[in-house]
């Protein structure tokens, strides 16, 4: 691998993976909700939109259609969570287990290859009249690249929009301090299924677009992937700074490029593609640990304070069950 | 206005630990009204102001606010007419916010929130506007988020967003007792002048006898779950401390024996 295709690399698949990044920092940091339904929503958009190229839908709507469903996957974890009251951990596990048989019946196999079909990159290209023969392999990836970094680029002004209107305010406030919010006439129940449900969306998208890239789908392709999202965010949030909502989901882009870049460079200098995973886990848990035992060393330090980072407090959170403000000082 | 009907909340119901938390609470409040409430720990006043609230569900009886039951009605239903500060000044805003976007969700209180901008110019005008009533220097500090801010200027910021948009009932749970004395006292001095300039019905949960007979026009003093005491504006001119002291043993044949609220009075 050329350094050059290392870069291509890091920003085909970042851009890819950005999405579901911003679907992360959106349900994780700022609505406090772990929502494990990501790890079957990815290769669920990914198996709909293979599923609909091969039974000849374009690959624009084959790519729309599963983002959608992803969010009607992100609304089952939402709606059990708050009608059925399931815990928000179990339920995304519910819906993710139920998914895989779902993609199964769907695809009829674990895998679906796409290589003989038209993608959703030659299809963009073809707006333009440029086809995809006619390109090398570098143009061709620098073709993804220009077509994704738009996609993103549009995606990232939505959401900013969007968490800057009322009910963007009530989603974030939802995850910040649920009791205040539910005081000023907001049902709760519905801003978080909205979270849930655009998240997914994301996170389908993401899924979608990767199967169009790598030429197939595959029911196991989500394993992991909500770990290197975490990453992402991380890497956003503490190299790109938390100042704003803004500031937030760009460097939460810009982290998904960076971590995949780092692990593009790392492949370069040999290593193994099947260690990627673990060293992940153990970079994000070292991450999240540094402010825990910081935190340790600080007597009666509050849990709610604002030195602990966000993404942090969702786990301290979880580890302590203390989901609204309430009942911290209590 | 609000008018609790024969109100009664147990907690822990049908365990060995069951607690008659509110008992057969009966209570008018007129437009206008400021009804401080006093008692000792576990006295229910939170308690009451909870199901007043809609935060807690009532076991028995009716709750009517403007003539109109709302008792089966959820919290966020009432919002529309309830604005509440808690004793936590974690509690009432939201820390990861700006001051703005605290104001600019308070705005909507109650109201269909929709895709349109939360923050305006014309909504910043009128922040700007119930800030400068508040008089902490908040008006200058709109883009700071809310957890850098200190415990007073947080409640600050909850009275203006309680009164951004007025509220039928302000609900104030012990808001100043998590304070610094200093604190405190600006708060109520604030909490004062905007209920009287305002004109707003209030209903506040103090453990400070001498805070309780100083403000509002009516005093409520609970003991156990059980309003014993109500005291119109007339008689609670000339009260003083000790007499309520008094009071409370006449009316409720107990020692009062609580040493926050005891100790109150000597601030």
């Amino acid at each position: 691998m050329t350094l050059e295709n290392v870069l291509i690399n890091a920003l085909e698949q970042g851009f890819i993976y950005a999405f579901m990044a911003m679907g992360v920092l959106l349900t994780f940091i700022m609505l406090g909700f772990p929502d494990l339904t990501v790890e079957g929503t990815f290769p669920f958009g990914a198996a709909v939109t293979a599923t609909a190229v091969v039974s000849g839908i374009s690959p624009i709507y084959a790519v729309i259609l599963g983002s959608l469903a992803g969010g009607i996957a992100g609304a089952a974890t939402g709606l059990m969570h708050t009608k059925l009251k399931i815990n928000n951990i179990l339920a995304g596990i519910l819906t993710t287990s139920a998914l895989y048989t779902v993609m199964l019946r769907l695809m009829g196999r674990p895998n679906t290859p796409l290589l003989a079909y038209d993608n959703v990159y030659g299809q963009v290209l073809g707006w333009i009249g440029i086809s995809q023969d006619q390109l090398t392999a570098v143009q061709n990836h620098i073709a993804i690249i220009l077509t994704l970094s738009a996609v993103v680029l549009v995606t990232r002004l939505l959401m900013g929009w969007l968490l800057a209107t009322d009910l963007g305010l009530a989603i974030r406030a939802t995850g910040n301090n649920e009791r205040m919010i539910r005081n000023l006439g907001v049902n709760t129940d519905n801003t978080k299924l909205i979270a849930l449900v655009i998240s997914n969306c994301l996170v389908a998208l993401s899924g979608a677009l990767a199967c169009q890239v790598q030429g197939f789908a595959d029911v196991g392709m989500g394993i992991g992937v909500l770990v290197a999202a975490v990453a992402s965010v991380i890497i956003g949030e503490s190299l790109f700074g938390k100042r704003s909502v803004g500031w937030l989901l760009t460097g939460v882009i810009l982290g998904s490029i960076f971590y995949r870049g780092v692990l593009a460079l790392a492949l370069r200098l040999g290593l193994p593609a099947h260690d990627f995973k673990l060293i992940t886990a153990v970079l994000v848990l070292g991450a999240l640990s540094i402010p825990l035992l910081k935190r340790k060393k600080r007597k009666n330090g509050v849990l709610n304070g604002g030195t602990v980072p966000r993404w942090h407090r969702t786990v301290l959170n979880l580890l302590d069950n203390k989901a609204d403000g309430r009942d911290v000082a209590r | 206005m609000i008018r609790l009907k024969g109100v009664t909340k147990y907690f822990f119901p049908g365990t060995a630990n069951q607690v008659k938390a509110l008992d057969n609470i009966n209570l008018h409040i007129r437009p206008g009204d400021f009804v401080t409430v006093i008692g000792s720990n576990g006295a229910g006043k939170s308690t009451l102001l909870n199901t007043v609230a809609g935060v807690i569900e009532v076991d028995e009886g009716r709750i009517e606010l403007n003539g109109k039951d709302v008792t089966d009605q959820p919290e966020y239903r009432r919002a529309g007419s309830i604005g509440y500060i808690d004793q936590n000044p974690l509690a009432s805003t939201a820390a990861d916010m700006t001051v703005e976007e605290n104001l600019a969700m308070a705005f909507m209180r109650g109201k269909r929130r929709g895709l349109s901008r939360a923050v305006t110019r014309s909504r910043v005008t009128a922040f700007k506007n119930t800030l400068t009533q508040i008089g902490m220097g908040l008006e200058n500090r709109l883009k700071v988020p809310v957890g850098t801010l200190s415990g007073g200027q947080r409640q600050a910021l909850a009275l203006a967003m309680a009164t951004v948009v007025q509220p039928k009932l302000l609900l104030l749970d012990e808001h100043t007792a998590a304070l610094d004395p200093k604190a405190a006292r600006l708060i109520m001095d604030i909490t004062d002048r905007l209920i009287r300039t305002n004109n707003l019905t209030t209903l506040m949960v103090t453990h400070n006898m001498e805070q309780a007979l100083r403000y509002g026009n009516r005093l409520v003093m609970m003991h156990r779950g059980k309003i014993i005491l109500d005291i119109g504006p007339k008689e609670k001119q000339c009260l003083s401390v000790p007499d309520l002291v008094k009071k409370f043993t006449q009316s409720s044949g107990d020692v009062f024996d609580d040493d926050r609220v005891l100790l109150a009075q000597a601030e």
